[in-house]
C-alpha cells in the first residue's frame, strides 16, 4: 500500500468515527477525482456539482462500510461516485429507478478474493482491451467511463440495439478469457 | 426489455455480472441479479472480478477541481442541524421554481397592466417562459413581444461563471437550436430578433441557456451543458 493510499484509508476510517476534520481532509484529497467521475458521466457541470455533494454526504454516512483491504480506498470512493452518477443518469431516462438496493448488497458482501481490487494494474485490462477491435474496446470503455446504456451505444455506433448487445457481450467474453489467462 | 435473454448463453452469468458492473442491465434484470447476489457466492465472486478489473480503468477519469463553495454545501447538508427547508432555502430548486413562477406571474400581471413595460410597445401577442433546469442554480424569465420582434430576458438567480458566458438559444420544433446571443446574469437584456429568429417563433418554442466559453459557442452549435430552459406559452 502506498503512502497516499494508506492516508486515504486512514481518512475514511476516521470519517467513520465522525471526525469532521478527517472528512474535510478526505474531501480535499479526493474531490477532484470524484468530480471528474460525476462530470464525465453526467456531462453537465451543474448536475455534476450537485451529484458530488450528494456523493460526499453518502461517504460520510457510509464510511463505516469501507472494509480496509477489501477495496483500494480510492476505488471504493470512485465506485460510490460512479454508482451515484449512474443513478442520476437513469433517473433522467424513461422508466427511471435506482440501484441503491443492489449496492447495499454488494457493499456488504466483502470477499477475501477481492483483496487486490483496483490495485491500479491498468496494464492487464488495457492489454486485453487492446486485443479487441478498436470500436468494441471503446464501447466497453464508454459503458464504464461515460455510463452509456446499450441504447446510447447503439446510437453512437449506428447499429441496431440487438447487434450492439451481441457485440458487447462477445467483447466481454473475450475480455473475460484474456483477463483470466 | 430483457426477458431472460441474459441466461442460457455461454458464459451467461459471467457476462451478466460484467453487464451489471458496467451498469448496462435494465431495471428488471438488475433487480433479479441483485436478488441472486445475496444467495450466490459464486456470482458475487464473478461481480468482484469485473469490478476489480474495471476499477483499473479509474485512472482514465480526469481530475477536475470542483468550485470552492461546494464543500460548504456538503457541511451544511450534514451538520447544519437545521431543517433542510430553511438551511437550503437559497439553494433550493423548489424555492427558485416557486419564485420563478411568482415572478413570472407578477411580470405577466405587470405587463397586463402596463406596469412593467418592455422597451417596445405592447401591440402584438406575447409569449413568456420561466427558464430553469434541475441541478442548476441559474434561472431566467423571458417575454417575447411578437409585434416588436423582441425578447426581454432577466435572470432570477445565478451568478456569472469565471471565463464562461451564458448563451441563449431558440429551439423551434425539431430544427437545430438557433443562437440568440450571449446574455448577462446581472441585468436584464432586450434582444431584437433577426428575421431568421422571428420566423416560426411561436408558442411551444423552447428557450434554452447553455454555459459556453467566453463570447459564446464559436461554432454556432451549443457545446456546453443546458443550465436553464423553458417552453414559451401565450400570456
Amino acid at each position: 500500500m502506498s503512502q497516499s493510499t494508506a492516508d486515504i484509508a486512514d481518512l475514511i476510517a476516521r470519517t467513520a468515527l465522525r471526525d469532521r476534520a478527517a472528512f474535510r481532509a478526505l474531501y480535499q484529497r479526493t474531490s477532484a477525482k470524484l468530480f471528474g467521475v460525476t462530470l464525465r458521466i453526467l456531462k453537465d457541470r451543474f448536475e455534476a456539482e450537485e451529484a458530488l455533494q450528494e456523493v460526499y454526504v453518502k461517504i460520510w454516512q457510509r464510511a463505516d462500510r469501507y472494509v480496509a483491504g477489501g477495496y483500494s480506498p480510492i476505488s471504493w470512493l470512485v465506485a460510490v461516485a460512479r454508482n451515484h452518477a449512474l443513478d442520476r443518469l437513469r433517473s433522467r431516462r424513461p422508466g427511471a429507478d435506482t440501484i441503491e438496493a443492489a449496492l447495499e448488497i454488494a457493499d456488504r458482501a466483502p470477499d477475501p478474493e477481492a483483496a487486490t481490487i483496483g490495485k491500479g494494474e491498468r496494464r492487464e485490462i488495457e492489454n486485453c482491451l487492446g486485443q479487441l477491435q478498436n470500436d468494441r474496446a471503446d464501447a466497453v470503455r464508454g459503458a464504464y467511463l461515460d455510463g452509456f446504456s446499450y441504447e446510447e451505444l447503439a446510437a453512437r455506433y449506428k447499429v441496431p440495439l440487438n447487434t450492439m448487445r451481441t457485440w458487447l457481450r462477445r467483447s466481454l467474453m473475450k475480455l473475460r478469457e484474456c483477463l483470466s489467462a | 426489455m430483457s426477458t431472460g435473454d441474459e441466461s442460457g448463453e455461454p458464459g451467461g452469468d459471467q457476462i451478466l455480472a460484467a453487464e451489471y458492473a458496467l451498469g448496462l442491465l435494465d431495471e428488471a434484470a438488475r433487480a433479479r441479479f441483485a436478488t441472486r447476489l445475496a444467495d450466490e457466492p459464486e456470482l458475487r465472486r464473478e461481480l468482484r472480478f469485473w469490478q476489480q478489473r474495471f476499477a483499473d480503468l479509474d485512472g482514465e477519469f480526469a481530475e477536475a477541481t470542483p468550485p470552492a463553495r461546494l464543500y460548504e454545501g456538503i457541511e451544511q447538508r450534514l451538520f447544519s442541524g437545521a431543517l433542510p427547508a430553511s438551511a437550503g432555502l437559497w439553494s433550493s430548486l423548489a424555492f427558485w421554481r416557486g419564485l420563478a413562477a411568482a415572478c413570472l406571474a407578477v411580470a405577466i400581471v405587470g405587463v397586463g397592466f402596463g406596469l412593467w413595460a418592455p422597451h417596445a410597445p405592447l401591440t402584438g401577442p406575447e409569449l413568456a417562459t420561466a427558464l430553469e433546469a434541475q441541478g442548476s442554480d441559474v434561472s431566467f424569465i423571458a417575454i417575447y413581444n411578437q409585434a416588436a420582434g423582441t425578447v426581454q430576458i432577466a435572470a432570477l438567480s445565478g451568478a456569472p461563471v469565471p471565463d464562461k458566458d451564458f448563451e441563449l438559444w431558440a429551439i423551434k420544433g425539431k430544427a437545430a437550436p438557433q443562437s440568440m446571443g450571449v446574455i448577462p446574469v446581472t441585468q436584464s437584456r432586450n434582444i431584437v430578433l433577426s428575421p431568421n429568429l422571428k420566423q416560426g417563433f411561436d408558442a411551444g418554442t423552447v428557450l434554452a441557456v447553455t454555459l459556453e466559453q467566453k463570447g459564446g459557442s464559436p461554432t454556432g452549435v451549443a457545446q456546453g451543458p443546458i443550465v436553464a430552459k423553458g417552453v414559451a406559452i401565450p400570456i
